[in-house]
């Protein structure tokens, strides 16, 4: 597990989500990079139950239950701004049960899917982003796995992006302020998924032509 | 081959006539001791008491003398067990009836006399290139050949404390740089060395030159199933393969024959410049990446961060 990076693409002009996806992936495979089967990111949102809320101005909390194909073992669930805990895949029955404290919220899964490419020492995982039957967006996911510690190699790791991504290479993520000189782990990434589902889910809706 | 050895030289006999000698010996002596505590009891008169006990006792005495008699006989029909080899245990090898499968012994003896020879061959040569050289650590021109020690192969039977104090003495003089050192596999030791929380080194040494160097990450598993130190595969990720290869040639850089603790300071020294891998750029093009790889190379003398195919 080494240093990753979650960010946007935006969609180009004129373009549908597939082509984007396509000359992006075009230039990684330009770049040398090979493909190495796919990848998916998915999240589940469970709210808080009513009858569990003891103050009666408390807001709802929300917890997203999440997996991810590169930790099929594991799932992980987070509160926003919270923390992230991770535990076996057969969590998910768990929740079925927990049924009385935690509703899922159904029709708001989210989920990433696409192509998985090695450069060197480098991970990218292209993915579009869909809820429901529509396609919302793209996600890029960089990840340099000999590093372990998040500032030491952030600037490595942009001088990749930019190589392939250009101007629309991400600042650096907010997970990696708060690390210092802390080993990176997964669950930095599956919150930095969890951030940019979020942001698209705010997101006005794209055309839904040409999904996968 | 047990059966060999015993038969060849010892009678088995007598070794167990003179096992059940020493037996006899032993309670005849105790024997003397019961009789020395008991004392004058048990007797009418003083008289009596008094002749009786020096009785008992003189006849317990001879049977002393008699049984340590009996066992110096034995222990000369036993024989002499077999002198201290000096080439140690693998002496033992000599002693192998199936010389014709397995001639490990002449083998043995064969490589022996080889590394030894090697060695003075290797000493005279470094005498020579010394000379030559163009290194300004190895600069002992004014040397004359003749006041030149002889090299002599004793950098390699160095007391394992004396390697001990010099690797100590290492790992305090760099606080990022942590070096743990085991013997696993007898005399020869070897180093865990950790620099920061960027990668992890195996170094394998005979008595204080290192033989081989592996670099791997920091979070990559460096020990084997069984729990030892893993010195052959290499690390999964290019950059640490590409830090080995230049670790490698490190080692043949840093050579100082006279002066192995030398050779070791330099190179962990060289060694710890990586802790910035990840967070130098190249000092010839400026960049962080070439062809995916951050600047591997350091400089020997400057310490200073190139891309491979950016060094001169
Ligand atoms: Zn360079």
């Amino acid at each position: 597990m080494g240093v990753t990076c979650v960010s946007q693409m935006p969609v180009t002009e004129g373009k549908s989500v597939q082509q984007t996806v396509e000359i992006l992936t075009r230039k990684l495979e330009l770049l040398g990079a090979e493909k190495q089967g796919t990848f998916g990111v998915d999240c589940e949102t469970y709210h808080t139950a009513p009858s569990t809320m003891g103050n009666q101005g408390q807001a709802a909390k929300l917890m997203y239950v999440m997996h991810n194909s590169e930790y099929p073992l594991s799932c992980f669930a987070l509160f926003e701004n919270g923390p992230c805990l991770i535990a076996d895949a057969n969590f998910d029955v768990l929740m079925v049960k927990l049924k009385g404290f935690f509703q899922n919220a159904k029709g708001n899964k989210i989920e990433s899917r696409g192509t998985r490419y090695q450069y060197c020492d480098f991970l990218v995982k292209i993915g579009t982003v869909t809820m429901g039957p529509s396609a919302r967006g793209i996600s890029v996911e960089v990840e340099y796995c000999p590093c372990v510690i998040a500032s030491d190699c952030w600037n490595l790791l942009m001088e990749f992006m930019q190589s392939f991504m250009g101007s629309h290479t991400p600042g650096i993520p907010s997970v990696f302020s708060n690390k210092h000189d802390s080993i990176y782990s997964p669950a930095d990434t599956m919150v930095q998924y969890m951030e940019l589902f979020n942001k698209i889910r705010k997101q006005q809706q794209v055309p839904v032509a040409g999904i996968r | 081959m047990a059966e060999g050895v015993l038969s060849a030289g010892i009678n088995l006999e007598a070794f167990a006539q003179a096992i059940a000698a020493i037996q006899a010996l032993r309670s005849s002596v105790t024997r003397v001791f019961d009789c020395l505590k008991d004392g004058k009891r048990n007797k009418e008169t003083l008289e009596g008491r008094e002749k009786g006990f020096v009785s008992s006792f003189q006849e317990s005495l001879h049977s002393v003398s008699r049984d340590l008699g009996e066992l110096e006989r034995l222990s000369n029909l036993v024989g002499k067990p077999s002198e201290n080899h000096p080439l140690h245990n693998s002496g033992l090898l000599s002693l192998d009836p199936v010389q014709d499968k397995t001639p490990l012994y002449s083998q043995l003896l064969q490589a022996y006399k080889w590394s030894n020879k090697l060695q003075y061959h290797a000493g005279l040569a470094s005498g020579l290139l010394n000379q030559q050289s163009l290194k300004r650590s190895a600069n002992q021109m004014g040397m004359s050949a003749k006041r030149r020690p002889k090299a002599q192969p004793t950098t390699l039977v160095l007391p394992p404390q004396y390697v001990d104090d010099v690797i100590s003495r290492i790992d305090r003089m760099f606080p990022e740089m942590s070096i743990h050192l085991s013997r696993p596999n007898g005399t020869s030791a070897m180093l865990m060395v950790t620099l920061g929380k960027v990668l992890k080194v195996i170094v394998v040494m005979r008595s204080l030159f290192i033989d081989r160097t592996i670099v791997k990450g920091y979070h990559e598993n460096v020990y084997t199933e069984e729990g030892k130190l893993d010195i052959w595969s290499k690390s999964n990720y290019q950059v640490f393969q590409k830090v080995t290869d230049h670790a490698t040639t490190a080692l043949l850089h840093y050579q100082l024959p006279q002066m192995p603790d030398v050779v070791v300071r330099s190179f962990m020294t060289w060694l710890r410049s990586y802790i910035k891998l990840f967070q130098a750029p190249c000092q010839r093009c400026g960049k962080f990446l070439q062809d995916g790889l951050p600047p591997t190379w350091r400089d020997f003398r400057t310490l200073e961060a190139f891309h491979d195919t950016c060094r001169q």
